[in-house]
Parts: structure tokens; C-alpha cells; sequence
């Protein structure tokens, strides 16, 4: 039974691999106006340009570099310079989430099992519990089970200064 | 100014500033938090004292040496809090927010987010915290730092996650709160507000009108958010404190990105939306704070494949 199950899933592989490939013609639209790279570094050859709200086909990313196709041309953008998704996507998964939690339609909850908001009004509404505040604090972790935790994983630090913000904004 | 702090040494005018504060201006994560009834008692808990045990001995029993027991009951400071302070008002917070929604019944999900945001928090300015995470049994989605350490994060936004790094990058979010004291200042500013009314309207005043008046007005200002900048700042710290950790720099945008797809009109991001700028602004200041300085950083760690996975 097992092996069937592996056989099941390594016979079903190709076709995901391929279904993914497919995916992976994923919509954006450029946040700002900005240079399209032949390669994704900032000194590459120049490629075409995007405007701000431009649709764009994301192929791939690369560090923190997103290979894109635009109507003329292909090539690298930084990842924070496209907004991924389309609107018409989004609307879908509205539409879900709206149903999953028993909000459809009305603005009513109609289920309460284990399917809970947190709208202002129930803030409003809270009570101090403190059995809860000690579940939390229970689950405290020191800093050496914190870096043992990031060994397992094989996370290094690495030097890097806090980002600050960029003139004229308030800090 | 001073003269009005020294208020504060009266139990009972403090009680009452304590509670203007605290209902007049929740911010909790600048999600609009008002404690109403729970807030008394949390205030009391606050000040390890009962409002009927001090009515009786200020009134009744002025003969008792109130100045000594003030002296052993100090009053919060609320000027320039101690980390103690800080932490003990974030736990009152935090317990209040636990009362909305408690947490996730699932003690692996439970660890496994608080290893995370530990590693990440030690590469913050403020290691030395007593940092606690939890996932909180909601759809919404949201996030909430409270003074002191106390993090927070919605089911609903945690099954929104795909791997380690993003969860990296939302808790640095809240850290970066934590560490900056966004939230601590919005509460001492207000406090010291209420203070300055409340002396200059009638220092005489013993009644809790300055409370029933905050208590007015209440859901007017706890709608109120932390300013833009406090976000975008916290924005910038999480990036960092991730990237710092080893864990992949984009995990806080990845994040966005999904929160950008999601409709205005979606009522589990109701409260998010309105208390932080959109999520395509946000990352529109993220790139402008990264620039090229994300070009050389590689290696970094996404962890998909030890990312807790939460059933719906």
C-alpha cells in the first residue's frame, strides 16, 4: 500500500512539475517606474523599462531580482518594484475566504464553530484572561533553545545594519 | 509637568488616570482596543489595589499612614516606565486580546512560533525581553505587539503563510513595535494628556468624571492607529532582524504581496487595513529603505520544509 502510494506519487510528478510550469506565467503590475535588467544585477545592460501599473508576466525569481516579460521586453527587476497578482484573482479569493468565515452575504456570522473574527467590537468586548496569559508565557523560549532552534535549520547570521528610511521620511 | 506627575502618587486620582488612559486610547498594535469592563480590573491589577479598599481608606480610614502605604504601593511611571512596567502593561494587554481571542489549542504550533521569534528577536536591540509569541484562535487577519515583549498573530494570517522566513518577517514586524516602544508611547503621551486636563480642569476633582469623559469618547480615539511612519519603521526592523537571523530578506514582502491581493471589502483584513497604510504603500517605502542593499545578500533561509504546518 505504501509503495502504491509513493509509485502513485512519483507517477503524478511530471504532471505536476508541468502544471506548475504553467502557473508560473504569474500577472504583476510595477509599484514604481524602474529600468528592466538583462541580468539581475544592478549595473547589467539595460533591457526596456516599466512604468508604474504596467502588467507585467512574472517568469521567475532570483535573489532578490524577478525576471519579467512586458509587452516589448524581458529581463530583471528588483522584487519590491512588482506587485504580484491581478485584481480579478484576488476577487476570487475574497469571495472564498468571505464564505470560510461564515460571512457571506449578510456581514453575519452564521457559523461559530471554531470560526472566529476580530473585529473592533469584539476587542471592545474582551475580557482579561489570564489562564491564557499563562499558556502563552509557558511557551517562552530562551535565547539558547532559540539559537539551537536556528542551528537545526542551519540559519547563520550575517552582518547587516538595520535598514533606515530614506530621506525626508519621518524616522 | 512635574507637578502633575505627582498626581500620580494619589491612588485614587490614578486609578481613574489609569483607566482614562487605558480606555481612552488602546492601541494595540494600533488596532482599536478598549477594555471597557475588563479594564478595571485590569487597571487594579495593574496597581495591585481594589477600588473599594481605597474609596474605604481614603475616606474612612484617614487616621492610617497613607503616605507610607503609597510609598510601598509606587505609582507607575508612567514618564519614564521601568522595563518591569513596560512588561507588566504589555501582559494587561495582552490578556485582554487573549480574552477576544484565545490561543490556538495546539502546543507544537505554539513552540515552533516561539522559536522563531526568539532567534529573530535576539537579533534585535532588545534580546534581554522575556519575548512570548502566540497564534490566536481568529479568521482575521492581523498581528498585534504589546509593550514588553508579548507578540501576537492571528490563525488566520498564519495559515496565509507559506514558510519560515515570511513567518520571520511578520514576527520581526511586531518586534520592531516591541523594540521602538510604538505602542508604550502612544499610551504614556495619552496618560500625560490626561493628566494635564485633569489639572487644569480641576485639580480638586475626586469623582471619576476625567474617567466617564474618556469613557465617552473612548471608541472614537481606541479606532485610532499608530502613525505611518511607526509602521513603516517596524516594516524596515523586520526585514532586518530577519535577514540578520540567516532567514531569506523577502519573507516579510512575500507577505504583503498576499495581503495586497486580498479585497478591501474582506472582512478579515477589516481592521488590519485600517489601521496600517496599504500594503502596496508599505511595499513601496520597503523598496525605497532596500534599495541595492539587498543585491549581495545570499543564502538566506525560506525553511519550507519545516514550516509548521496549521490545519484550517
Amino acid at each position: 500500500m505504501f509503495k502504491l502510494k509513493h509509485l502513485l506519487i512519483a507517477a503524478s510528478l511530471p504532471a505536476l512539475l508541468l502544471t506548475q510550469q504553467v502557473i508560473a506565467a504569474e500577472t504583476g503590475s510595477a509599484l514604481k517606474n524602474d529600468s528592466i535588467r538583462a541580468e539581475p544585477f544592478t549595473d547589467a545592460k539595460l533591457a526596456g523599462n516599466i512604468t508604474r501599473g504596467d502588467s507585467v508576466e512574472i517568469l521567475k525569481k532570483q535573489g532578490a531580482w524577478l525576471q519579467i516579460k512586458t509587452k516589448k521586453s524581458t529581463g530583471w527587476v528588483r522584487i519590491l518594484s512588482v506587485k504580484r497578482g491581478t485584481t480579478s484573482a484576488s476577487n476570487q479569493s475574497a469571495g472564498v475566504l468571505a464564505l470560510a468565515s461564515g460571512r457571506a452575504g449578510t456581514g453575519q456570522v452564521v457559523s461559530t464553530t471554531g470560526i472566529r473574527g476580530l473585529s473592533e467590537e469584539e476587542l471592545k468586548a474582551a475580557k482579561f484572561n489570564e489562564a491564557e496569559v499563562k499558556a502563552m508565557e509557558g511557551y517562552t523560549i530562551s535565547a539558547d533553545q532559540g539559537r539551537q532552534f536556528a542551528n537545526k535549520g542551519n540559519l547563520k547570521t550575517i552582518a547587516f545594519s538595520n535598514l533606515s528610511a530614506v530621506k525626508g521620511e519621518a524616522q | 509637568m512635574n507637578t502633575s506627575i505627582s498626581i500620580l502618587t494619589h491612588k485614587k486620582l490614578f486609578i481613574s488616570a489609569l483607566l482614562a488612559s487605558l480606555l481612552g486610547s488602546i492601541s494595540l498594535h494600533s488596532a482599536a482596543f478598549d477594555f471597557q469592563g475588563a479594564l478595571k480590573d485590569a487597571a487594579e491589577k495593574q496597581i495591585g489595589l481594589k477600588p473599594e479598599s481605597s474609596v474605604t481608606e481614603n475616606k474612612d480610614s484617614t487616621k492610617t499612614n497613607t503616605a507610607a502605604t503609597q510609598e510601598a504601593k509606587p505609582a507607575f511611571n508612567w514618564k519614564n516606565p521601568s522595563k518591569e512596567e513596560e512588561i507588566a502593561l504589555g501582559r494587561e494587554i495582552t490578556g485582554n486580546l487573549l480574552g477576544a481571542a484565545p490561543l490556538v489549542k495546539d502546543a507544537a504550533l505554539q513552540k515552533y512560533v516561539n522559536s522563531v521569534g526568539r532567534w529573530v528577536a535576539s537579533q534585535s536591540e532588545r534580546p534581554d525581553l522575556p519575548w512570548h509569541f502566540g497564534v490566536i484562535d481568529s479568521n482575521d487577519l492581523n498581528a498585534f505587539a504589546a509593550p514588553g515583549g508579548y507578540v501576537v498573530l492571528t490563525k488566520g494570517l498564519y495559515l496565509k503563510l507559506t514558510n519560515e522566513a515570511q513567518l520571520a518577517g511578520v514576527l520581526g514586524h511586531e518586534i520592531g513595535h516591541v523594540v521602538k516602544k510604538h505602542q508604550l508611547k502612544v499610551l504614556q503621551k495619552q496618560q500625560l494628556l490626561n493628566l494635564g486636563a485633569s489639572f487644569l480642569s480641576d485639580k480638586l476633582s475626586k469623582d471619576n468624571a476625567l474617567a466617564s469623559k474618556a469613557i465617552g469618547t473612548g471608541a472614537e480615539i481606541s479606532a485610532r492607529s499608530l502613525d505611518k511612519s511607526a509602521e513603516y519603521e517596524a516594516d524596515r526592523l523586520g526585514l532586518s532582524y530577519a535577514t540578520r537571523a540567516g532567514y531569506e530578506p523577502f519573507g516579510l514582502a512575500d507577505v504583503l504581496q498576499t495581503l495586497g491581493q486580498t479585497s478591501k471589502d474582506d472582512s478579515s483584513v477589516a481592521l488590519l487595513f485600517k489601521t496600517h497604510p496599504h500594503p502596496d504603500e508599505r511595499l513601496s517605502a520597503l523598496d525605497e529603505a532596500v534599495g541595492n542593499k539587498l543585491d549581495n545578500v545570499k543564502n538566506g533561509k525560506t525553511l519550507e520544509n519545516r514550516f509548521y504546518k496549521l490545519k484550517p
